[in-house]
């Protein structure tokens, strides 16, 4: 039992960190229509930055949060205006191969300039075990699980209370009407790409302190999609309770089925859901069929 | 002065070409390939042979996402399939090396309907998903049957022989790659002219009213996403043979990634714009380091020591300026240099 117990520790934190991603990817397609293929290497290049700041300050991992959403916000802006912007009213193709090009470039990037091994990340926010009932955690573990709790409540109130967070739902559902609403459309896919940022970032951050900072880091953004396309590629909220079912089924497969199970076990249940329930399990009902 | 160029009948309509000066360049590029041989080192006859053989997988692939307008980022996975099959056919039982690439096309379009199922039923970026997750699916199921593909060891290939020629050598299996590489872009074109191909392109270019004409959207997308993948399939199977040895590593999502870049540098949706855009990438890290060899800049180093990573740097980077500036591709460009020259001192 204390086996089981272990996996589904781990599987909680790891599941918290795919949710953290599969919101970054839900917020973009919710506003935007567009899927970010890029999510995980914006993920990873801010966690190399983070690093970077890190060891030259030597701020804690308490420290290092406000730089990562600071950090985030730039690279959100800066590639949603230099990038996406421009491609507005382009077929979502082109959109959405800006989006692999961009990933690509990125993951090139981080590898030439930090080098291709893995590096020491300090910024911890300490070795402390908690015990959840017989489930124990590591601080990190708890603090990302936590984290996406936070992050969940957070936008079901942006969502549904704030003249931001309407006018994001009014633009997703009818970009016309909403322009012609007074919304400012240009500003609210802006916003997205910000939030959806930041939110990565600091998964970012928690998978370099939990795991390790290296190249491979970006392999969390494309195991977040399981998350999302279980939860509903529009629904945010979904997105998270998505991430903490596949990292618990990833855990629990490859602790009790075999060897080799836990990389492919959330790209299995994508075919699974698309076949069965194609808007996943809490996402809008208007799929278009062809 | 004529006013356009207009075509009065079907047939003249679908016929490959009815320009003598087309088929006058065909003629020279086939005679300029076939003389290759003679000239070109063996080093340039390797690029050669590689950019044929990756021609036929883009073909492929552009017939799925520039033709049929579905985004797949799996093809990688298709040529893991088509390479690994060729390669246990042939170590495992001697299966000779045509109906090795005709299997590997085959199990590669099989598995192919296993993803397109699901996803092609639904509009959207749903196949770019499942194909991404399919790439991943393959490459670890590769690594984890071990008794079927040796796992992380790779296998090796033995030389191919066809009708008793050995294609052992890099002047025959050169010649074996541009007879298939000019038989599936001829198949690629006949299938555009068709029935088939129109279909394609009226799903691209608007679903609701190809439905509305009559197209079983299901079918014809799954057929394109079939076909996608036999050609990439059948590239995958030449390519384990032309390099004698494969290994997992050989099929990263960043392949397909580099396949799309390919299409879209050379132009979406069309045969000559996929093979332009070949070409162009496979040269692109050649030139580039050619370029810095010869400026003497410090960055030599870099380039062998971290060839991947300047490769994934040039193709994000000309993917992102491609769809920003050009987005019709090199063809576009050729096609605007050609309207200029015919409508000049005319605009349009």
């Amino acid at each position: 039992m204390n086996y089981f117990f272990a996996l589904l520790g781990s599987g909680l934190a790891v599941g918290a960190i795919y949710g953290l991603v599969a919101i970054g990817f839900a917020i973009i397609y919710r506003a935007t229509r567009v899927i970010n293929f890029a999510l995980g290497e914006m993920m990873m290049l801010n966690a190399y930055i983070a690093h970077t700041i890190g060891v030259h300050t030597a701020l804690g991992f308490w420290g290092l949060v406000p730089v990562v959403i600071v950090v985030s916000v730039l690279l959100g802006l800066v590639i949603e205006f230099v990038l996406i912007r421009p491609m507005i009213g382009e077929p979502t193709i082109s959109i959405v191969m800006m989006t692999v090009g961009l990933a690509v470039f990125i993951r090139s990037l981080v590898v030439l300039v930090w080098g291709a091994a893995p590096l020491e990340f300090s910024a911890s926010p300490g070795d402390i075990v908690l015990s959840l009932g017989p489930v124990r955690l590591y601080l990190a573990q708890a603090i990302a699980i936590g984290l996406l709790l936070a992050i969940m409540a957070g936008f079901a109130v942006f969502y549904r209370y704030t003249r931001s967070g309407i006018a994001m739902r009014a633009a997703a559902n009818d970009e016309t009407v909403a322009l012609l609403m007074g919304i400012d459309v240009r500003r609210i896919y802006a916003l997205a790409w910000v939030l959806a940022a930041s939110t990565a970032g600091l998964a970012g951050l928690l998978i370099s302190t939990i795991y390790e900072l290296g190249p491979d880091m970006s392999a969390f953004g494309l195991r977040g999609f399981p998350a999302t396309i279980l939860g509903g590629l529009d629904a945010v909220g979904g997105s998270a309770a998505g991430g903490f079912i596949i990292g618990i089924l990833e855990n629990l497969g490859e602790g009790y089925v075999g060897r080799g199970l836990k990389e492919i076990i959330g790209f299995v249940i994508i075919l699974v859901v698309l076949m069965i329930r194609p808007f996943g399990l809490f996402g809008t009902r208007n799929v278009e069929r062809v | 002065m004529r006013a356009g160029h207009f075509k009065q009948s079907y047939l003249e309509l679908v016929a490959l070409t009815d320009s003598g000066a087309v088929k006058a360049w065909t003629a020279m590029l086939l005679v300029g390939c076939m003389a290759l041989p003679w000239v070109a080192s063996s080093y340039v006859l390797a690029l050669a042979t590689t950019i044929l053989i990756t021609a036929i997988g883009v073909v492929g692939l552009n017939l799925l996402t520039g033709v049929c307008g579905l985004i797949s980022l799996g093809h990688a996975g298709f040529l893991a399939i088509g390479a690994y099959t060729a390669a246990v056919l042939a170590v495992d039982y001697a299966v000779p090396i045509i109906p090795g690439i005709i299997c590997g096309g085959l199990l590669a379009a099989a598995l192919s309907l296993l993803v397109g199922i699901p996803s092609l039923r639904l509009k959207g970026l749903y196949l770019a998903i499942t194909t991404l997750a399919f790439t991943i699916i393959v490459t670890h199921s590769i690594l984890n049957l071990d008794w079927l593909t040796r796992g992380s060891a790779g296998l090796s290939l033995p030389a191919a022989d066809l009708l008793g020629i050995s294609l052992a050598g890099k002047v025959s299996f050169y010649y074996f790659s541009l007879a298939a590489c000019v038989l599936f872009v001829a198949a690629a074109m006949n299938v555009m002219r068709s029935r088939i191909g129109r279909a394609f392109v009226a799903i691209r270019d608007h679903d609701i009213a190809a439905e509305m004409m009559g197209i079983n959207l299901v079918a014809y997308k799954l057929m394109a996403f079939a076909l996608s993948a036999f050609f990439t399939g059948a590239a995958g199977a030449l390519a384990a043979y032309q390099v004698r040895y494969i290994n997992v590593d050989s099929f990263a999502v960043l392949v397909s990634i580099e396949a799309l870049a390919m299409i879209i540098v050379g132009g979406l949706g069309s045969i000559a714009g996929a093979i332009l855009g070949t070409i162009f990438m496979s040269l692109l890290p050649e030139f580039t380091r050619w370029l810095f060899d010869a400026l003497g800049s410090g960055l030599t180093e870099t380039f062998s020591t971290r060839a991947l990573e300047v490769r994934g740097l040039i193709y994000g980077v000309v993917i992102m300026t491609v769809l920003r500036v050009q987005p019709d591709g090199l063809i576009g460009l050729w096609r605007d240099a050609k309207r200029l020259w015919s409508n000049w001192p005319f605009r349009y």
